[in-house]
């Protein structure tokens, strides 16, 4: 049979093609019957984002997706909005995902959510440490995975600490405020934070929380009450204020974002700061970082209660209105496959949960700040999230930065802070 | 009122072809207003896999009352207001004096002028975040070659400079469009005006007084109602820069009203806040149909 390029073969054509297009599935291939296409709510990369979203383990994800009939469209946006969007959709009526990110939401969205960590594999559950499940958990039931290791620790210029003399990381409170003065000098500053944002995890509030817990406190009582308002409480504090004296970088408290302290430390400017682990990758990367090589972490500086720290509890989340639970479960538990977890950790500089990669030699050996981790997680790291965290994280480090800014003591703070999350929490009844 | 069937018909047919509009109007400006009036006035909140509703008898507006966050959003926002506008409406008069001037005239600094009102809001915040840093800021950096500062300041770290460069940023960002609107406003004065007054003797200073500013008063009014009501939904360069900090100094009600709703998820308090703000805006709006509305000459009898 030959073909002519005739108007009316181009039009015959043209039609047969439109209306082929106008077919289900246009011209994708037949669906098999058991196809599912999975909707993934998450960050987008260099926040904690997913194989097939992040460019890592692409190979393995298609082979899931085959395997399981299951095809995943990502919806993803900058770290920031993900809280806003989801509440938006949640408060409309339509969340489209079965799969969600969640960091430190979960008691806010906890009647959205589906608990699925009793049906994830057992071998899975004990590879990962106990506590992974604490700030995911919710009114007794767990609703979500934690997939990386997340918490805060100590990074510190080595460099900056030879030149001074100072051959370790400070160990303990009075050690870090020594160090931070004595590494203010030659026009930089001995530490930096990002006291610009009062709330979240990774806002002001959330440090305070980590020295809380250093000085033996915790934010709540076992009846939810606030009980911070306590000497550790106002010991943290105090320890925050020292540290600004001694030499934290002024600029911190304009500092809205990580991201915005991290540049200070990665251009030398500052000597130590405490941050998550996915610093280490960019601060090997010559094209953003003056410290190449020069970067070491070490647990947090002991208070007198010992080291503690908070976690970031990125988990994987599936929403109650999922079309197959059972599907977005799989999807999680391939999220956490070791294979995929190393991957993780090797390719996007975000350490996996998993214990025995975590162990992994190529894993320590790519990244040593892993074993600081694991080190640092043998130690309290309680965010202390709740269905107000955000509102009483905000109260909290509204009160703090008061403190910092010379407007309030420490103890004053504390008190106003307590009575502001008391009246938050009296109004979720 | 009609008297003929004629008449009847003519408005019948009148309403018919408006309705498909005031459908529209209705369902996309009335229905949000309404709707969150009605969530100004329950208790919002996400429980059972939806939201809940409960009445409670205008609560949230009484607790705006003994809200200290809000009632220092409501003192930032009056400042914020009464500066910007100050500020904006002046500089803007004094840019478009210059550019109504013959040696003003030349296209290029009019394109020079619009720039900073063409740039997006958040890329506009982006960009004074990284001028104003205090490690990297070219603020900094040129002050400091200037040997007008000894050491880099941090801006946005104490709240009155914060609070003041943030007005300076939404300043700069709105005197373009007010000025091409002073701009129009000026070339509308007749020329004679201005002969007749210096023929009588007047100067620059007398002619500006008693010729030109009078001439633009509407323009004036304008200019200030518009960039009030724009001064009250500042929310980008807030949002960029500062959240609302340090230590809630630069929280406005706008700002605080995203806060309470989106972050708080507090969604009937945040629906009360946006209230306020609205029926601000709407003073300010019928303010403004009314300055916008042909004055009838007074006819001497």
């Amino acid at each position: 049979m030959s073909l002519k390029l005739t108007r009316r073969n181009a039009l015959t054509g043209a039609a047969a093609l439109g209306a082929a297009s106008l077919l289900p599935n246009g011209f994708s291939r037949p669906a098999a019957a058991e196809d599912t296409t999975l909707g993934v709510f998450g960050p987008l990369p260099p926040d904690p984002a997913p194989p097939g979203a992040a460019k890592f383990a692409g190979a393995e994800f298609d082979a899931w997706k085959a395997a399981n009939g299951a095809d995943v469209t990502y919806d993803l946006v900058a770290w920031p909005q993900l809280h806003d969007r989801m509440a938006t959709a949640f408060a409309s009526g339509s969340a489209p995902w079965d799969v969600m990110y969640n960091c430190g939401w979960v008691p806010e969205f906890e009647s959205f959510l589906l608990p699925f960590v009793d049906d994830l594999p057992k071998e899975l559950v004990d590879d990962m440490p106990g506590s992974s499940f604490s700030t995911v958990t919710w009114n007794g039931k767990s609703y979500g995975a934690i997939f990386t290791l997340s918490l805060l620790t100590l990074f510190y210029n080595k460099e900056h600490l030879d030149e001074a003399g100072l051959g370790a990381p400070p160990k303990d409170w009075d050690e870090f405020l020594r160090y931070t003065k004595e590494l203010t000098r030659d026009g930089r500053y001995g530490f930096v934070s990002n006291y610009g944002e009062p709330a979240g995890i990774g806002g002001t509030a959330s440090y305070w929380m980590a020295f809380l817990q250093q000085a033996g406190g915790t934010m709540y009582a076992e009846d939810g009450s606030p009980a911070f308002n306590t000497e550790a409480g106002v010991a943290a504090l105090q320890m925050m204020i020292d540290l600004q004296e001694a030499g934290t970088d002024p600029g911190s408290i304009s500092y809205v974002g990580i991201n915005d302290a991290t540049n200070v430390l990665l251009s030398g400017r500052a000597s130590m700061m405490m941050n998550w682990p996915f610093m280490w990758k960019p601060a090997q990367d010559p094209k953003g970082s003056q410290i190449v090589g020069k970067l070491a972490a070490s647990v947090l500086p002991a208070g007198p209660a010992g080291t503690a720290s908070i976690d970031g509890t990125d988990a994987w989340t599936i929403g109650k209105s999922t079309k197959d639970a059972e599907k977005a479960r799989k999807l999680i538990e391939f999220y956490l496959d070791p294979v995929i977890q190393k991957k993780q950790a090797l390719d996007t500089g975000w350490l996996p949960i998993r214990l025995s990669v975590l162990n992994d030699p190529d894993v320590q050996a790519a990244m040593p700040l892993a074993k600081v981790v694991l080190d640092q997680a043998q130690h309290p790291y309680d965010s202390f999230v709740t269905p107000d965290y955000n509102e009483i994280s905000q109260a909290v480090g509204t009160e703090v930065q008061k403190a910092l800014q010379g407007q309030k003591t420490a103890a004053e703070a504390i008190a106003e802070a307590e009575s502001l999350a008391s009246a938050i929490i009296a109004r979720r009844g | 009122m009609p008297s003929t069937s004629f008449e009847r018909r003519r408005r019948r047919a009148g309403l018919l072809f408006v309705a498909p509009a005031a459908i529209v109007l209705l369902a996309i400006l009335a229905y949000p207003i309404v709707e969150s009036f009605i969530l100004s006035t329950q208790s919002v909140r996400l429980v059972a896999g939806g939201v809940t509703k409960e009445w409670n008898s205008f609560g949230n507006y009484i607790r705006l009352a003994g809200d200290e966050t809000f009632r220092r959003a409501v003192v930032n926002t009056v400042f914020f207001s009464f500066g910007e506008v100050a500020l904006v409406v002046s500089i803007s008069l004094a840019v478009a004096l210059l550019l109504n001037h013959p040696l003003g005239r030349w296209g290029f600094f009019r394109i020079m002028l619009v720039i900073p009102w063409a740039i997006a809001p958040v890329a506009n915040a982006v960009l004074w975040k990284w001028i104003l840093n205090s490690n990297y800021g070219i603020l900094n950096g040129l002050l400091k070659s200037l040997g007008l500062i000894e050491y880099y300041q941090v801006w946005l770290a104490r709240p009155w400079s914060a609070f003041g460069f943030l007005l300076f940023i939404d300043v700069w960002k709105s005197v373009p469009f007010i000025a091409l609107l002073l701009l129009a406003g000026l070339q509308r004065v007749p020329s004679s005006l201005y002969k007749a007054a210096y023929m009588d003797g007047a100067g620059r200073w007398q002619a500006f007084r008693h010729v030109t500013l009078p001439t633009m008063r509407g323009a004036l009014a304008i200019a200030v109602v518009l960039q009030t009501i724009w001064s009250l939904r500042v929310f980008e360069i807030i949002f960029v820069l500062t959240r609302g900090g340090p230590a809630d100094a630069t929280v406005l009600m706008n700002f605080l009203a995203y806060r309470v709703t989106f972050n708080f998820l507090d969604i009937g308090y945040g629906a009360a806040i946006a209230n306020i703000i609205f029926a601000l805006t709407f003073l300010l709006a019928i303010t403004y149909v009314w300055l916008m509305q042909p004055r009838k000459r007074r006819v001497s009898s």
